[in-house]
Parts: C-alpha cells; sequence; structure tokens
C-alpha cells in the first residue's frame, strides 16, 4: 500500500510538543520510512499556540502537506486549530482533561496523563502514551514501537524503557476498546517501510557538521532565531574539537572577529538572521577590501525589522546580494534541504579560500528547523582546499596583495616569519600599505572583477528537474524546492507538461542552463517565499530575461505542494 | 635584534607638523626595540582616523587598518586565532570612545590579552575638528551646539576600563616620551586587556588641550605614591573630572584572560589545528538511529 501520514501535534509552548514529534518521528524512522518534520512556533517561552507536523511516508519526501491525519492536541486550542484541515476520517487525540464538549465522530479524547502517572509514575510518560494512542489507530503493529522504544530509551536503562512500552502498551489496548472511529490507515499488516535513512537532521544541524568538517576553527555569533541551533551545535563540540567560539556582544563584532580571525589564518563563519546580517555589512564590505575569506550564514525570517521571528521567508536575496558600499565580487548559496547544507557547508569554505572573498549561506526558518531522515553522510569525502598559500620561509618582497593573472594573490599569515603581513581597508598598493593612486585603484578593481569567470566556473548550474521539454518551468531556489517539487510531480502525473529549474548557487549567477530553459519553455513561474520575486529581479538584471508568472507566499508560513497547484490553477495554467 | 632601520615607515607621514601622534610613533617604535620580541609575531591594528594610520608609517610591522570603532572586535579575532601574536590596538578617542565604546567595555569585561593604546585629542581630526566624546564639557567645535560648546562630560576611558574589568589601566601623555615608552612596554608585556589613555594635543583643530596646556597639567601618579593595586582608588582618580591630568599606572592586577576560558588547543594554535574527520564521522553515526 501507498502511505503518506500526517500528524500535527499542537499545544502551547513547554508543553512537551516537541518530545512527542520526537518519538513519534523516531518510531517511523526505525521502522523504515521517510519523514519530513516541520516546526511552527511563536516568539514565545511558555503558551500560546505551536505545533510540530510530521509527514511519514514510504516514498521520500521534502515538504509538508495542508492535510492532516492524525492531530494530537494538547490545549483546547490544539482541538481546534486544525479540525478544518483534517484529513475525512482523520482522529483528534486530546487528553481527557481538556475541555472540550462539542465531540464529533473524529474526537478522541483518552487518559494520557492519568494512564502515564499511574502505569508509568510520570506524566512526562504522556509522550508515551500519546504514541501508544496514536499507534493503535493506525493498527500499527505494537512489537514494531515497542522495538523504537527500546531504541530510543535503551541509553536510559531497562526501567525507562519498560516503563514507556507499559504506557504506550496501556493506552495502545485501551484505545482499541474505546475508540469507536476509524482511520482510513490501518497498518496492521506493516512489516516495515523501504527506507534505510536512519539519519535525522535539521538544516542547521547539517551546516554546522558541514563546517566541522570543512575544519572550522572561529565562530562568533549573537543569538537570533533562526540561526542560533547552529551556534549552539557548535559550541557543543568546541571542546572536542578545539573550535575557538564566542557570543559576541553584537553582530558588527561577531563578524569583526571572525575576520580577524581568519586573517590570521583561522576558517571562521558567523550566523545570524537579516537584521544581524543588517549590522555585519560594514565588515562584510571590509572583509571583501582586504580579501579576508569568511563565511556568512543567513537564516532568513520574514521582514523587515523584527519582523516574524520564528518563521519562514526567502526575502534577504537582494539585500545581501547588493549589501555595502562599493563593488566585489562574493558568493551566495541556498541549499534546499539538510543533505545539501553540509556539502554547500564544506563547499562555502573553499570557496572563500580559493578566492578569498565572502561567502554567504541563505537558509532559512523551514531550511533550519525542517528535520528529516536522510541516508549516513560520508565525510570521507570531504576536502579542504585553502586556495593560494605563499611559500614558508622569510621573503621581505612578499606582497599581500600582489597582481596575479586571476585576480587571487598568495596569502601568508601573522605570525609567519620573514614576511610582512598589511591589510587595510583603504584602497591599497599591493604590499598593503594605503594609496589614492588612480592607475593602483584601478588595478586593484580589476584584480576583484578578476576572479569573477572562476567563481563561475567553480559554482553548480541549475538543476533541471523533470521533462526536459516540459511547456511549463517552476522556478525555485533554496527551500522551496521541495514543496515545488512534488507539486510539479504531481501535476506531471496528471499529464501536465511541467518541470523545475532549481538553483543552489544563486550569485554569482551561471547563465547557460537558465539561458537553455527560457527558451525551451513556454511558461517560466517563479515559485518563490517572498513578495516581489527577487530571485526573478536578479535573473533579468543579469540575463535581461524575465518570467512569465510569479507565485509568491509572504505569511511567513512554508510552502506546500497543495498551495502552490492552488495558485497554479488562479493563475490558469493548470 | 630589531634596529630603527627596520621600523623605518613605508609611507610618507600624512599628520600636520607638530601632531601629538608624532611622540606616540616615536615612543612605539622604542617601546618595540627595547622590547625585542621577533617582529613577525606582532600585530598592529587600527580603526579609522589619523591614529589609526600609524601602520604605514612602521615599517616591517604585520598591520590590520580595519574600521572605525571596530579595530578591537577585529583585534580579538586576530589574538585568538594564534595567541603566540602580540597583538596592538592603535586608536582615536573618536573611534574607541564614539562608536567603539561598546566593543571596549566588553573587550575590558573579557579581559581580552591586547594592549590599546588610545590618541587622544579630543576632536575628530581627519574630519576637520569636530568635538569628540572625550571633548571637555563646552568645547566649542563645528558641530557642538552653540553657544554653549560640547554641552556634556567627556567619556573617561581610564574610568571605564577600570570599572569593566581591565587589568592594566594607564594615562601617557605624547610629550612626556621617557614614561609613555614605559607605559606602552608594559601594556604590551602585560596577558589581559591593558590600555593606555594617551594625551595627545591636535595642533590643528584643538585651541584648548595643546602642547603648553598639557605640559602645564599633568602631573605623575608614581611620583605622588599611588597604589596600583588599589583599584577604588584608581577609579576615584580617574573619575575626577578637572583640569589637572594624572599620567601613569592608574591600576594594575592579574587575572584569567579570555583565551583561558576558551577552547582553544592547548599545544597548538587555532591556525594550525585541524578538527579530526572521524570525528565528525562519529558525531553522525552517533545521530543515527
Amino acid at each position: 500500500m501507498t502511505m503518506d501520514i500526517s500528524f500535527n501535534i499542537g499545544g502551547e509552548a513547554g508543553q512537551g510538543i516537541d518530545t512527542i514529534g520526537d518519538l513519534l518521528t523516531q518510531v517511523f524512522v526505525q521502522a523504515g520510512f521517510y519523514t519530513f518534520t516541520i516546526k511552527d512556533f511563536e516568539s514565545r517561552i511558555r503558551g500560546g499556540y505551536n505545533f510540530t507536523q510530521i509527514r511519514v511516508s514510504d516514498k521520500p519526501v521534502h515538504t509538508s502537506v495542508d492535510q492532516v491525519d492524525v492531530i494530537i492536541a494538547l490545549s483546547r486550542d490544539a482541538v481546534v486549530n486544525q479540525r478544518e484541515r483534517l484529513a475525512e476520517s482523520g482522529v483528534i487525540i486530546f487528553d481527557n482533561a481538556v475541555e472540550f464538549d462539542d465531540l464529533e465522530a473524529c474526537h478522541y479524547p483518552a487518559p494520557l496523563e492519568k494512564i502515564a502517572k499511574e502505569i508509568g509514575g510520570d506524566t512526562r510518560m504522556m509522550n508515551a502514551a500519546a504514541l501508544g494512542a496514536v499507534l493503535s489507530i493506525l493498527n500499527f503493529p505494537f512489537r514494531l514501537a515497542q522495538e523504537a522504544l527500546m531504541g530510543i530509551f535503551g541509553r536510559k536503562g531497562e526501567k525507562v524503557v519498560a516503563s514507556n512500552v507499559n504506557v504506550a502498551k496501556t493506552l495502545y489496548d485501551m484505545t482499541k476498546e474505546n475508540f469507536a472511529g476509524t482511520c482510513k490507515y490501518n497498518l496492521e499488516t506493516l512489516e516495515s517501510g523501504p527506507c534505510k535513512d536512519r539519519l535525522l537532521i535539521t538544516g542547521n544541524r547539517a551546516l554546522a557538521l558541514g563546517a566541522i568538517a570543512a575544519n572550522l576553527k572561529w565562530i562568533s555569533a549573537y543569538p537570533m532565531s533562526p540561526s542560533t541551533s547552529l551556534f549552539q551545535d557548535v559550541i557543543s563540540y568546541s571542546q572536542q574539537f578545539k573550535i575557538g567560539a564566542l557570543q559576541t556582544e553584537d553582530e558588527i563584532s561577531s563578524l569583526a572577529m571572525a575576520i580577524g580571525a581568519s586573517y590570521a589564518g583561522a576558517r571562521s563563519m558567523v550566523a545570524t538572521s537579516g537584521g544581524g546580517f543588517a549590522l555585519m555589512v560594514e565588515a562584510l564590505g571590509f572583509a571583501a577590501m582586504v580579501e579576508v575569506p569568511v563565511v556568512i550564514y543567513n537564516a532568513q525570517r520574514p521582514g523587515p525589522s523584527t519582523g516574524l521571528p520564528t518563521r519562514t521567508e526567502q526575502s534577504d536575496l537582494l539585500f545581501m546580494g547588493f549589501a555595502s558600499q562599493g563593488e566585489f565580487p562574493r558568493i551566495m548559496l541556498a541549499p534546499k534541504d539538510p543533505l545539501e547544507a553540509f556539502d554547500v557547508a564544506t563547499r562555502a569554505f573553499n570557496l572563500a579560500e580559493k578566492y578569498q572573498v565572502p561567502v554567504m549561506i541563505l537558509g532559512d526558518q523551514y531550511f533550519a528547523d525542517s528535520v528529516m531522515n536522510v541516508p549516513r553522510i560520508d565525510v570521507s569525502t570531504v576536502t579542504v582546499d585553502r586556495g593560494k598559500l605563499a611559500k614558508t620561509g622569510p621573503s621581505p618582497e612578499f606582497k599581500r596583495y600582489l597582481f596575479t593573472d586571476d585576480g587571487v594573490s598568495p596569502r601568508a599569515f601573522p605570525g609567519d616569519e620573514g614576511k610582512t603581513i598589511v591589510s587595510a581597508g583603504n584602497v591599497h598598493r599591493e604590499d598593503g600599505h594605503i594609496t589614492e593612486d588612480a592607475t593602483i585603484r584601478n588595478l586593484m578593481v580589476q584584480k576583484f572583477m578578476n576572479k569573477i569567470p572562476r567563481i563561475l566556473a567553480d559554482l553548480n548550474p541549475p538543476q533541471l528537474y523533470g521533462d526536459k521539454k516540459a511547456e511549463t518551468t517552476l522556478m525555485t531556489w533554496g527551500s522551496t524546492w521541495g514543496a515545488a517539487n512534488e507539486a510539479m510531480e504531481l501535476l506531471a502525473e496528471k499529464g501536465v507538461s511541467i518541470n523545475q529549474l532549481h538553483f543552489c548557487d544563486v550569485f554569482p549567477l551561471r547563465t547557460e542552463k537558465l539561458r537553455e530553459t527560457f527558451k525551451k519553455s513556454k511558461r517560466v513561474i517563479a515559485v518563490e517565499q517572498n513578495a516581489t520575486s527577487q530571485f526573478a529581479a536578479l535573473i533579468r538584471m543579469e540575463t535581461g530575461l524575465g518570467v512569465n508568472q510569479h507565485i509568491n507566499k509572504y505569511d511567513g508560513r512554508a510552502m506546500t505542494p497543495g498551495w502552490i497547484i492552488g495558485k497554479l490553477k488562479e493563475g490558469g495554467v493548470v | 635584534m630589531i634596529t630603527p632601520e627596520m621600523l623605518e615607515g613605508p609611507q610618507k607621514i600624512t599628520w600636520c607638523t607638530g601632531c601629538g601622534n608624532f611622540g606616540i610613533l616615536a615612543a612605539l617604535k622604542k617601546a618595540i626595540i627595547e622590547i625585542d620580541q621577533p617582529l613577525h609575531n606582532m600585530v598592529l591594528t587600527s580603526g579609522i582616523g589619523c591614529s589609526s594610520k600609524i601602520p604605514h608609517y612602521i615599517g616591517g610591522m604585520n598591520s590590520f587598518h580595519t574600521l572605525h570603532g571596530r579595530p578591537i572586535p577585529y583585534a580579538t579575532g586576530v589574538h585568538l586565532a594564534n595567541t603566540d601574536l602580540k597583538v596592538l590596538v592603535h586608536t582615536g578617542d573618536g573611534d574607541c570612545l564614539a562608536e567603539g565604546l561598546g566593543h571596549f567595555i566588553h573587550a575590558a569585561r573579557r579581559n581580552v590579552n591586547l594592549a590599546v593604546f588610545i590618541h587622544n585629542n579630543g576632536v575628530n581630526g581627519l574630519t576637520k575638528g569636530q568635538y569628540s566624546p572625550s571633548a571637555p564639557r563646552g568645547y566649542v567645535s563645528n558641530t557642538s551646539p552653540p553657544p554653549p560648546g560640547a554641552p556634556m562630560d567627556p567619556v573617561s576611558p581610564t574610568a571605564l576600563a577600570i570599572v569593566a574589568g581591565a587589568t592594566f589601566v594607564a594615562r601617557g601623555f605624547s610629550g612626556d616620551q621617557k614614561s609613555l615608552v614605559t607605559l606602552m612596554k608594559e601594556a604590551i608585556n602585560h596577558t589581559g586587556f591593558a590600555v593606555v589613555d594617551i594625551l595627545q594635543p591636535c595642533v590643528t583643530w584643538n585651541r584648548l588641550l595643546t602642547w603648553k596646556y598639557y605640559n602645564e597639567h599633568t602631573y605623575s601618579l608614581q611620583e605622588n605614591g599611588h597604589d596600583v593595586t588599589d583599584r577604588q582608588r584608581a577609579l576615584e582618580i580617574a573619575m575626577k573630572n578637572e583640569d589637572r591630568y594624572p599620567v601613569g599606572i592608574f591600576y594594575h592586577s592579574k587575572h584569567a584572560d579570555l583565551a583561558a576560558g576558551l577552547a582553544l588547543p592547548e599545544k597548538s594554535k587555532l591556525r594550525d589545528h585541524t578538527n579530526e574527520l572521524k570525528d565528525v564521522q562519529k558525531i553522525i553515526d552517533d545521530l543515527m538511529l
């Protein structure tokens, strides 16, 4: 059978939504399924209404969907808020202590807390209770759940495993007896799914691990959602790997310190969101002027100003592409999912050092916080390319900004015996000392610009998904890949002539494949998580090519395939 | 051995004739010669302004001429990537005490191992004489509100440094070479956040804080028996906002510096250290279900 179930776990902040979600996800991953989890939360510590939505499928999934099959509600709001998204024959499970009387057939009040306390001896086992109820409704073989619980709690000892299993089993059996409704999924005969991907990971964590694999030695940041978890992850491994890490007084000094550390020879990065990046802009230009490599991660969120701090948007593309006074090369990469994120992180550091330019990674809250299970990441393929380095040993004639054919001068670092490293934010001579000479100014600008053709050749072209000859093309970049890809596939299955052109490397812009697709396709539609189709604007600026239609979402909530198809219908495309 | 010839400036100095910066540059060169440590292990960082052009007027030195108000965070990164380096910060009052004041306070609080030399002349010289945060109340310049002049008291870098946690706080005077060289040497050799507030006339814009004025209005703390370990007394002296300027060491103590509290390699330095790929693989494998 084809399985594609979505669970929505809702409640107040602090009620343990994440824990139930983690448990459920782990059970299904252990049982061999693909999962994709999004987090929808408010900018507050307690209360409010938040949810985690988990999609489980026997096919790879990269996006959440609009309909949910099972809702686990920890508060009254959670019982009510997603009602209209509930699929036919879906179920809403909630603790019978929640005051809610307008019962319909889909509602299932269960004694989650009571059983957790009575059987498990700890109200925290409500998670296992909820799990038991959910699995029972799906007729999911308890044996598989038991194995998964052993895997999850095994490290905490037999007693914890046994208590959790007992609580889950009690609710599992009780639900069989008491719940009269039915769910469209009956997983009774389920053996195990086809998925062997056992690494559950977020975009932020994949970036953090990629950066560490790429020999990150310095990170400085000021906490800002949704980037903070990356910084926390690196900090948590900093003792083990000896990575210098500091929470700074502001983002101005974050990037300044990272550039200082890189000038002295350490691979460095910063992590922030749009508002923090705004404070980093002067340092971005400085990094470019002194040709000190640095990696900047922006987990975007809706702006302007504070905007929606815990939600998603792709609206900093043009800001980042053109931030700072003056003109200089920069690289922008936008990973589509955690698996690509690991690779993007390692490439970012190599590109930064090879070309001695700032490299910016554009994520967003959807990318940063979404969890999916991916195949084991094999780090043995990671290479560290530090670019051109000066020969060791004394060299009184060393010039940090030596004019070369490709615009890249060999680097040396303070502490290297017999070389003097002079760098300045003013226009400077080859030796780094400042000048106002017009000829040198021209040569230095040309030195910058000479890097661009080689950078372009080193970047990846966009990927074309689906029928190469299709009439309609959805054009995406970064994290909107998943929703658009599924929309494209669903429509293609129904006979619509449609494909998808997707960009990870967004700037500088590689145009060969882009031009080819624009030529072949009758209708190119920009699908972007912003109001003004910023990437389409960038393409027009760089190539003169215009898209035919736009699909934009800017409410801070991630796109779904269904939403995109709806917009295509509104636009008369399908 | 470091010779004066090795330190000869690569560029023609653009400071005005009689500028207080000449005295600071001369003292810096003397201090470096007397410290006599390998030049390749020193880095001179600076911000923006007349003071911050100093890297171009001294030869054989690694240097990082950065942004207005920001040399301290840049220098912090340089230092932590390679703690073998002696990192000096040359900054002005307009640089360090205006846009850079927040960084200055936090760096002092962290006791980061830097030697910070504030070329303090009470004006923003390079932008042509506007009042700086260290200008005395009533100082008249082309941007101070007429008629009263600067309508606020000056920032006291020494007092702020002592309160924030700096472990070496001193004041020098560009016109007193002998003691300035000693102070700069001590600041460079100190492990922790060292600040020397250096009084320096701006001969072009500042008609108040002149060579004559400072010669007549400075006095030595050390000749007056000040106890440099007495933080309260040091603060009292530093907070005196009057027309007599004590010169010398205000406060000197020993505390763990920032580097001691970070996960830096014990036997090497960040710039030479490598993250083992097999350890990254192990983390990934441990995350697998």
